[in-house]
């Protein structure tokens, strides 16, 4: 029975699907207790029990009808005529569009393929070295996932059963205090490059302004929404697709109708991926947490860190490692349940812990050796992921420095917190 | 398993299209019955009872459903970091093995949860006013079941490449 553990962390390291190993795990230790296996079943469908989970689907559908539209071109355009002027505006437009870009299409890698795609070239033609714009446009795919609605921080706030609008409020500053930082590197390092300034005009931007039109009111309408009590989140999903599939489809008629199932299929196969994941981790937390997991946890730690500062730190290097070999949405459904008791007891805010926790998982994207940006970079830009490895390592130092400020300046997310 | 007999090619091209259907349907609805409880409540001040209950439905049928079209195409969230540094013959034995895994994982969570359904449907509960709850929980164990069934394919598929390959010399 003993080795049965090891043997199902090897199975995942093998690849086996998460959600079976999960699944495997669960109803091991349903067994162990003599609980019928039927429980697996019922927790499994707790997720027909948790309203906001609807957010999921629709957000993760609105993003990707989104990408496959002329909109990441709209944006890029709109970005350049507003923030083209500055030093090294190119890179920070970039930064700038991924994150916005990110927030809507929820982290999944999408932002590298219909971005990158865009700014890429555009960096190069504007004479930024290749290196350079390799390592911004693989670092920026996962920027913008402290911002709202992203699924990340949606998610977290489901399994750590908090408020997601605290959350959205509190991911603003540590979001920005990330593109400012990439941004003040981007500038520093380009500082020779600068667009003249006659390349940026009222003419312009009031064209891309015209032409971005349809999509302007989004983020008002579902920030807005959200913010003002207006919508619920899953209402503000729901508000997004309706919208993005009336005026993708409908009205500019930028995504034939007969595309549509693809994007659909496409689209669910993210979310049952990770629902799927979910559902068996709420039958495997559950078992953990009666099996008083969390508090052995608590036992271990307190044996070694007996500050918040240095559970902090011992918590940052934990979940860079975690970044580095789970996805961001595993690591939630698992993880957070065990360690959020954990963190509460050495006085961090389970707000806190979920931006600390998202910005870190946010580096485990360009974190070698299996980092999911590295390899759809990688493959979307035709190079060897080595180089994708050497040219994102002064963005992951910085991203690293952000992290460790988020870490350790709570006041920073919570300050927006009533 | 050869796909390439006419009519094992048929029944996957079959099942890929309803599962194609089943997707766009269970999403469509969503979308629209989300966004006209939105107009109802605000607008006209009233809302479907069941329309609530309804979309939490929606959700675990788009959960598994999605999940089965994930496994399609193996493609599930998974870690696989130690795969890739293994000879091409062991890869292969190795792939057999997790197949063999996910199947038989599936299909230990698809029976008991045919158990649970039998249970649910014993204790009559009623959702939406007037549904039995086991119609739409027959989704958990149909799902697995069929996540069950692509997971065997692959084995079988892959047991054939390892038979058909030559050893290493």
């Amino acid at each position: 029975m003993i080795a049965i553990g090891p043997l199902l962390v090897i199975l995942a390291l093998l690849g086996a699907p998460l959600f079976a190993v999960i699944a495997a795990s669960a109803m091991l230790g349903f067994t162990r207790e003599g609980i019928d296996l039927q429980a697996i079943a019922i927790e499994f469908y707790g997720i027909a029990e948790m309203p906001i989970l609807l957010a999921i689907p629709l957000f993760t559908f609105a993003g990707y009808l989104l990408s496959e539209s002329g909109a990441p071109r709209r944006l890029v355009r709109l970005t350049q005529a507003l923030l083209g002027w500055m030093p090294a505006g190119l890179a920070i437009v970039s930064l700038a569009a991924c994150a916005f870009f990110t927030a809507f299409t929820g982290a999944s890698g999408v932002t590298i393929i219909a971005l990158g795609a865009l700014l890429f070239p555009a960096l190069q033609k504007a004479g930024y070295p290749e290196k350079f714009n390799l390592g911004l446009i693989t670092s920026a795919g996962s920027l913008g996932l402290l911002f709202a609605p992203s699924l990340p921080l949606i998610l977290y706030g489901i399994v750590a059963e908090i408020s997601v609008e605290d959350l959205f409020l509190a991911g603003v500053f540590p979001g920005f205090l990330m593109l400012l930082m990439l941004s003040g590197y981007s500038v520093w390092k380009n500082r020779a490059l600068r667009a003249p300034l006659s390349d940026s005009s009222w003419k312009e931007a009031a064209a891309a302004i015209r032409e971005a039109a349809w999509e302007i009111p989004l983020p008002i309408v579902v920030l807005g929404g959200i913010y003002s009590g207006y919508f619920a989140i899953s209402e503000a999903a729901a508000v997004t697709a309706l919208y993005v599939l009336i005026v993708d489809v409908i009205i500019l008629r930028e995504i034939p109708i007969r595309n549509l199932p693809a994007v659909m299929r496409e689209s669910m196969v993210l979310v049952g991926g990770i629902l799927v994941i979910l559902g068996m981790s709420l039958a495997s937390t559950n078992y953990m947490i009666d099996a008083g997991v969390p508090q052995k946890l608590l036992e271990f730690v307190s044996q070694m860190v007996t500050s918040q500062l240095t559970f902090l730190l011992l918590l940052l290097a934990f979940l860079l490692v975690l970044g580095a070999i789970l996805d961001i949405f595993s690591a939630i459904v698992l993880v957070v349940p065990l360690i959020l008791p954990v963190a509460v007891q050495f006085g961090v805010h389970p707000v806190h812990l979920g931006i600390v926790f998202l910005a870190t998982m946010q580096l485990g994207y360009i974190t070698p050796p299996v980092g999911l940006n590295l390899f759809i970079a990688s493959y979307r830009f035709e190079r060897p992921i080595i180089e994708l490895y050497l040219s994102t390592l002064p963005f992951f130092v910085i991203l690293l420095i952000s992290v460790i400020f988020i870490a350790f300046w709570p006041a920073l997310s919570l300050i927006l917190l009533s | 398993m050869d796909l390439n007999r006419p009519f094992l090619s048929r029944l996957d091209r079959a099942g890929r299209a309803a599962e194609d259907t089943v997707l766009v349907v269970i999403l469509t609805a969503m979308i629209l019955l989300a966004a006209s409880q939105i107009v109802m409540r605000n607008f006209l001040n009233i809302g479907l009872i069941w329309g609530d209950e309804m979309l939490r439905m929606l959700v675990l049928w788009i959960a598994v459903a999605g999940a089965i079209a994930a496994s399609r195409s193996d493609k599930h969230i998974n870690i696989a970091v130690l795969d890739r540094f293994l000879p091409d013959r062991l890869k292969l034995v190795v792939k057999i093995l997790v197949h063999l895994f996910t199947a038989g994982i599936c299909g230990v969570v698809s029976w008991y949860s045919a158990q649970f359904v039998m249970t649910s449907r014993e204790f009559g509960d009623i959702l939406m006013g007037s549904v039995p709850a086991w119609i739409p929980q027959l989704i958990l164990p149909v799902g697995f079941g069929l996540i069950c069934y692509r997971y065997v394919i692959f084995v079988l598929r892959e047991l054939v490449r390892l038979v058909g390959s030559k050893p290493p010399k």
